[in-house]
């Protein structure tokens, strides 16, 4: 194997902890990053820069103006068509380093994808906003002894940590049980773009250091850093629970789909739509919503206005509805308009 | 009974983010949780002793307790 220009990796190969040896690693790696927003945009872009082989960005959600002040990859145009989160990630990647493969999958990461989406990757990183996906992820890669590396963010705290089936503790292990109440959210807390900045770094430093050979170096902790409030801390994570349901007992209840939900809420003032998994010719539904509101499509979603929401639907039958967090009147609109 | 805690990542805002606390013997994490103005829905990880410890458990003299949140945004 050779380098495919070695001006573009010659800074990073001067580091010794890289050197030609490590770039070599990281061209034949293979990453998947679920979610794109402002974790995952600086993972996907460090991870892409530094000229990670494969890149598969898996994102459920388009661009919008308020993803913009921290979301490093998307730009007002992105935002003003709507392109989906992936596809305008991989655009924006690919003209920042040709060199390497990205595949965007415009896509709600659900039990019945997981394996397809993430088992030929021998690394997943956590670009999410949600716990539900997280512990997805978890649960498959607990199974599959696949790495994973959480990271998250609200406000200005920023935490991650590297779960390396079998040696270290994995997410059910920290976190047991799922959220009972509503946690705070980067649309109710607000947040920092510094924040998801730094804790999307140090999370791309775990991830290379991985693809290179230096797993001996990953840190084996939980770690929280707050750039406004000058805070560090770690807790040790190297251990697994005694009791933990994925570690100890094997039991992968997020695997089978067990407590999720089939509609979704964004976190936003939207709901997620993703029962009606069948495809919907979008040229064809353009036309008959024409004579109810307006009606914006590209290739890859069509969306639809009529006051008082919105509706952005995905040709896999899979629409995020804007306006309401009411499950029922959701539900409703979409019955209405695109298919009982 | 005194027991130490440590706050960790945004429990830590507006709170402290270590402090010897006294608690009446019996005390639960849970119910120390709840002293400490914290929602137990919001509780991600606990540690007394530096070993993993669940919100029912009873805290002791000179426990060392630690609680992280569960962080989610991204």
């Amino acid at each position: 194997m050779t380098l495919p220009s070695s001006e573009f990796y010659s800074r990073q190969i001067l580091f010794r902890g890289i050197a030609q040896e490590g770039q070599l690693k990281l061209q034949a790696a293979r990453v998947a990053i679920v979610g794109c927003g402002g974790t995952g945009s600086a993972i996907a872009s460090l991870l892409a820069r530094a000229g990670t082989g494969f890149l598969r960005i898996i994102d459920r959600d388009y661009v919008e103006t308020s993803n913009l002040a921290r979301q490093s990859l998307f730009d007002e145009t992105d935002a003003a068509e709507f392109l989906p989160k992936a596809v305008a990630a991989a655009r924006k990647l690919s003209q920042c380093n040709s060199g390497v493969d990205i595949e965007p999958q415009v896509a709600d990461l659900a039990p019945d994808n997981v394996e397809t989406l993430l088992a030929d990757c021998s690394l997943i990183m956590d670009g999410t906003d949600n716990f539900e996906t997280r512990y997805l992820i978890n649960d498959f890669a607990v199974m599959k002894r696949l790495p994973w590396i959480y990271s998250a963010a609200v406000g200005s705290v920023g935490v991650t940590m590297n779960i390396l089936p079998g040696e270290t503790a994995c997410l059910a292990c920290m976190f047991p049980d799922s959220p009972r109440g509503a946690l705070e959210t980067c649309e109710t807390s607000g947040i920092l773009n510094a924040a998801v900045a730094s804790i999307g770094a140090l999370a791309s430093a775990e991830a290379l250091k991985f693809l290179t050979g230096a797993k001996s170096l990953m840190r084996r902790t939980l770690l929280s850093q707050d750039v406004w409030w000058n805070d560090y801390a770690e807790i040790p994570a190297d251990t697994a629970r005694a009791d933990c349901r994925c570690c100890a007992q094997h039991e992968f209840p997020h695997l089978s789909g067990e407590n999720r939900p089939h509609i979704t809420l964004c976190g936003r003032n939207s709901v997620q739509i993703h029962e009606q998994r069948r495809t919907i010719d979008l040229g064809e539904l353009e036309q008959r919503l024409l004579k109810q509101g307006a009606v914006r499509r590209n290739e890859f979603a069509l969306r639809f206005w009529r006051e008082p929401y919105e509706l952005t639907l995905f040709p896999d039958g899979r629409a995020i509805i804007k306006g309401t967090t009411d499950v029922t009147v959701a539900r409703s609109f979409y019955a209405r308009f695109v298919s009982a | 009974m005194q027991v130490q805690v440590r706050l960790f990542a945004n429990f830590r805002i507006g709170r402290f983010k270590e402090q010897m606390r006294d608690f009446p013997p019996g005390t639960s994490i849970r119910k120390a949780v709840e002293e400490l103005g914290i929602d137990a829905s919001q509780v991600g990880t606990v540690l007394v002793d530096s070993k993993y410890a669940k919100l029912d458990q009873e805290l002791h003299e000179n426990a060392r307790l630690g609680i992280f949140p569960m962080v989610g945004g991204g």
